[in-house]
């Protein structure tokens, strides 16, 4: 860094992030559609982070903003401390990735790859065929490099595509989506090689997914996003764990966790929490919460997997309508008194034909909402 | 016995099919042999009772022709290259606006411009030729090219639009946040993907300006650059009622026939995939 480019942080007071999203919106059809709204994002040098959500969220339009292929309404984006947010996407020296790969169909994978370099650089020949055989090196492109994208497997021409973003070595790399046209093995293997290329590199990366799978397992951070706002910033520890409101527990995890409606009552051991089909007892720094709300409907929520399938006793009993292996271990989807409810249970635990089961409830893990989805304790 | 109904279904299938075909193929085939033998034939034979293979072959009518010719063959062609040329220089920068950008009045002016293309152009024709011999056009190369434009632009935007759009918008973006601008994007990568659709416009407009007979005529005079086509007719007598000779004017027919032939063969691939997109 440069003296210069230290003296512009100091002015803008960043604490040394290396990527800033401030207060950014983006509106489309003259404001009638708003794509995302106060977006801040802080990205530090060489951090993985993945913008997730639902279709239609603002995840895309947040990325294509901050590559200048859509210009913001409002906001500013910072790259090491400068004002990037009037400037073409050329001059930006960032990577974009696309989901639908983007590939020039005229031009053999060679020319792709130095296409960038050949435009936005004065390098010489020889550095430039350096730049390129090297990274087709990484990517495992040695051999196709002469060849056009159209010969290439989808799996291959996305790493054409990746090759392309590498060998500009940019400030960051942006990806929309890149693996969902990849089937679901190569989409394995390419988020592996992503994350290690990105490791190895040590340069900022954002990612944009639907897939929370896909989040968890790749970033450093996640920002997850709806209706064009972001939700929640975390580890993705933090997200799973600790989710700030309902939309971000109901979105992350698989299965669903359970999320049920229920009224603070007052017992006999204190504070409980009534639904349809049993009573949950508070724990302590629930009741202290809800003290003065007995007779309000909240959100009881909690993860299956911390739903216990007990031999008799626990909270309550409900029907078994299917178990679903995902491997390891089973996701046991229930029923009580008409609500869906599921749990997780180790393979083969609950045997095939079962219809009724006990619960028990990790009451220590569970989190509490308000109706309208904030999240209470 | 099934099998047996099946094939007969299967034979009378493809035996109408190739009956089609043929009769097709006969009804352009036959007229084109007539003119191929009539161009060899001396005024005696063509004059006489008809018939395919000329007794007394002779190159006469050709010689004849090709002199008659000579002069407004180049005018033809530079006629049709300038109509090409500079039909594509107005009509691709404009289909791409069409295409990508967004500006006021849109939507309308593409449909005037279709409108215009439904206008029967002989209704043009005076107002043209007023206009052109008040601008000093009238009888020039130039003037002609300036006229054709009028009927081959609005169907060049129009294919051209259509090619522009069909072309993913995410290609041109990669190559502007790999280094290019707007316009370079258009250049490096927008134009070479779109070459069948620029070979067939420009193919088509070079067409345009080769063949037409109702501008040719009316905005040139015999002391200008009178096209080829125009001389065809003088051929048949002009409508004089005058004796005609057949085996000229047929070899004049197929003079005039061969350069476009040749532009399409050598250009077929372009088109084909043009029209297939």
């Amino acid at each position: 860094m440069n003296a210069t480019t230290d003296q512009t942080d100091a002015e803008t007071n960043s604490d040394g992030d290396h990527i800033r999203i401030e207060s950014l919106r983006k509106t489309f059809d003259d404001g009638a559609i708003v794509a995302c709204d106060d977006v801040n994002i802080d990205i530090d040098e060489g951090e993985f982070v993945i913008l997730v959500g639902p279709s239609g969220c603002g995840k895309t339009t947040t990325l294509r903003c901050i590559a200048g292929l859509e210009e913001p309404d409002q906001g500013r984006i910072l790259v090491d401390g400068e004002d990037i947010t009037g400037l073409k996407s050329k001059d930006r020296n960032l990577a974009f990735v696309f989901q639908s790969i983007a590939l020039f169909p005229h031009m053999s994978v060679r020319k792709n790859i130095r296409f960038g370099l050949d435009m936005n650089t004065d390098l010489g020949s020889d550095e430039k065929n350096q730049r390129v055989e090297d990274v087709a090196e990484t990517l495992g492109l040695a051999e196709m490099l002469d060849r056009k994208p159209s010969a290439l497997s989808g799996g291959q021409q996305q790493r054409v595509s990746l090759g392309r973003a590498m060998v500009m070595e940019p400030k960051a790399f942006l990806l929309d989506e890149p693996f969902s046209a990849l089937d679901a093995n190569l989409r394995d293997e390419m988020r592996v090689e992503v994350k290690k290329i990105q490791r190895d590199l040590n340069t900022a990366m954002v990612f944009v997914t639907h897939d929370q799978e896909e989040a968890m397992t790749l970033g450093d951070k996640i920002v997850v996003m709806n209706d064009g706002h972001v939700q929640q910033i975390g580890t993705p520890y933090e997200i799973y764990n600790d989710p700030r409101n309902r939309f971000v527990a109901d979105f992350i995890g698989s299965p669903s966790p359970n999320l049920v409606e229920c009224t603070v009552e007052r017992t006999a051991d204190g504070l409980a929490f009534v639904s349809e089909f049993c009573t949950i007892p508070a724990t302590d720094e629930q009741a202290e919460r809800v003290e003065q709300r007995v007779g309000e409907t909240l959100v009881y929520g909690i993860r299956p997997e911390y739903l216990d399938i007990v031999p008799d006793g626990g909270a309550f009993v409900a029907d078994l309508d299917v178990v679903e292996p995902l491997g390891d271990r089973d996701a046991i989807h229930l029923s009580a008194s008409g609500t869906s409810l599921s749990a997780v249970a180790p393979q083969g635990e609950v045997a095939r034909g079962t219809d009724r089961v006990h619960i028990d409830i990790q009451t220590g893990e569970s989190w509490l909402f308000e109706r309208d989805g904030t999240r209470l304790v | 016995m099934s099998l047996a109904d099946y094939d007969a279904v299967g034979v009378t299938l493809k035996a109408s099919t190739y009956g089609v075909v043929w009769f097709l193929v006969l009804l352009n085939l036959v007229p084109l042999l007539f003119i191929l033998s009539v161009s060899f034939m001396p005024p005696t034979e063509f004059f006489g009772a008809p018939h395919i293979v000329p007794y007394e072959p002779t190159l006469e009518a050709w010689t004849s022709g090709f002199a008659e010719l000579k002069d407004n063959l180049v005018n033809s062609f530079l006629i049709g290259t300038g109509t090409a040329l500079l039909a594509l220089a107005i009509t691709i920068p404009g289909a791409y606006a069409f295409a990508r950008k967004e500006f006021y009045g849109k939507k309308l002016g593409f449909y005037a411009i279709i409108l215009a293309m439904m206008f029967p152009y002989i209704l043009l024709v005076i107002p043209i030729m007023g206009l052109w011999n008040d601008l000093g056009l009238y009888n020039t190369i130039p003037g002609m090219i300036l006229a054709y434009q009028v009927f081959v632009a609005p169907f060049a935007i129009w294919i051209l639009r259509d090619f522009f759009e069909n072309l993913p918008k995410d290609i041109e973006e990669a190559a502007q946040v790999y280094g290019c601008t707007q316009f370079s994007a258009f250049v490096r990568v927008i134009l070479p993907l779109a070459a069948p659709g620029i070979v067939a416009v420009g193919f088509l407009a070079f067409l345009t300006g080769w063949n037409d007979f109702l501008f040719a005529n009316l905005l040139t005079t015999g002391t200008g650059p009178v096209p080829a086509v125009p001389v065809l007719y003088g051929t048949i007598g002009g409508g004089s009622g005058e004796r005609v000779y057949w085996g000229k004017l047929m070899a004049e027919t197929l003079i005039i026939g061969t350069p476009p032939t040749v532009l399409y063969l050598v250009a077929r691939n372009y088109l084909e995939n043009a029209f297939t997109v």
